[in-house]
């Protein structure tokens, strides 16, 4: 997303049992708005539908009035909502230069296994870019799945975030996985 | 020698499908030169089309020997003329992005090995059987000669979130 320091930004997340007609509600009335939708990412979670949209006006706009051209709609589809300006620095790009890693962690479900994998990952300074889980399996033998992309520091290596991942995977019986990712170009 | 500004989608010419060369005059000769100074002075960059310099021929080249993924298994540089896949095998996934397409990424399938025959720049045929890194990167510069980006072949909604300063 590029900066441009004379539109507004906001954050805007719906959530809500999922239906058709979600986005196409939303987006209707960002559009008679004139605000543009720059990135987003919705997604089905269980049978809920969750919209995570930076939305975008030139000024002069105001968050109160985009809250509440979207509270009507949201409320007769049945989601929750929440805006939030972002500030001029939240919107800057983000640039990389470090190598990007997938690192899929599956297992018989168990408390704790998003947080424990990312208090490591956090320690040895991965910066998680997206991350999903979802639990699968039987009710019986319920396996969860959490599959993540990270940059990693520089110096480090897929083998050795994954080495470093070890003692983790004996301790949570849980399969850790790291590969490298980085977009080539072409 | 001129290195040529690389075209951005939507720039027109890079959905057009190329025309044959013909004849190899110097035309082609300095359109060869041009791609691979440009293909130079791109960051990492392992290819260039010539759709990607706003001319609609087929010629292409790839060069994969300054990067990790290809350097232990490459065939120096290809400089391609009317290059035409003869066969392919096998599948793989990689995460793709392009100078003309920046900002963005995205797994793409290609297949793992392929046989491509071409015109070398002195009017030869050649025919070499590419694998590996240099597999991806000649199915992606010639996709450009038909008008095909990357993003007519992504198949996961996975996207690269954060713009490369550098492509290793």
């Amino acid at each position: 997303m590029t900066k441009q320091p004379d539109i507004a930004h906001y954050a805007v997340s719906v959530v809500g049992k999922d239906r058709t007609g979600i986005v196409a509600g939303i987006s209707e009335v960002l559009f008679r708005l004139g605000c543009n939708i720059a990135d987003s990412s919705c997604t089905m979670l269980a049978g809920e539908f969750a919209m995570i949209l930076i939305v975008s006006h030139p000024r002069p706009f105001s968050k109160g009035r985009l809250h509440d051209d979207l509270k009507p709609v949201c409320d007769s589809l049945g989601m929750s909502l929440a805006v939030r300006t972002l500030h001029a620095d939240e919107i800057a790009r983000q640039e990389t230069d470090a190598d990007i890693c997938m690192i899929s962690v599956y297992g018989a479900d168990q408390p704790g296994i998003v947080y424990r994998v990312t208090r490591e990952l956090a320690a040895i300074g991965v910066n998680i870019m997206d991350l999903n889980t979802k639990l699968i399996g039987t009710p019986e033998e319920p396996v969860y799945v959490m599959m993540l992309d990270a940059a990693i520091p520089e110096g480090q290596t897929p083998e050795g975030v994954e080495a470093l991942l070890g003692d983790l995977k004996k301790e949570l019986n849980v399969e850790i996985g790291v590969r490298l990712v980085t977009p080539v170009s072409l | 020698m001129a290195i040529q500004p690389i075209l951005r989608y939507p720039h027109p010419v890079l959905k057009k499908l190329c025309r044959r060369v013909e004849v190899i005059d110097d035309s082609i000769h300095e359109l060869i030169t041009d791609l691979v100074d440009t293909m130079e002075a791109g960051p990492g960059s392992v290819g260039v089309a010539a759709p990607q310099v706003g001319v609609t021929l087929r010629v292409c080249v790839v060069d994969v020997t300054g990067n990790r993924h290809g350097r232990d298994n490459n065939h120096g540089r290809l400089l391609m003329i009317n290059p035409e896949i003869v066969a392919r095998t096998g599948s793989s996934f990689m995460r793709e992005g392009c100078m003309s397409v920046p900002d963005y990424t995205g797994d793409v399938e290609r297949a793992t090995e392929v046989t491509v025959r071409f015109t070398e720049p002195d009017g030869s045929m050649r025919e070499i059987c590419a694998s590996g890194f240099e597999a991806v990167a000649i199915q992606h510069e010639m996709d450009h000669l038909d008008g095909v980006l990357f993003l007519d072949r992504i198949v996961s909604i996975k996207t690269g979130l954060f713009r490369r300063k550098n492509y290793a």
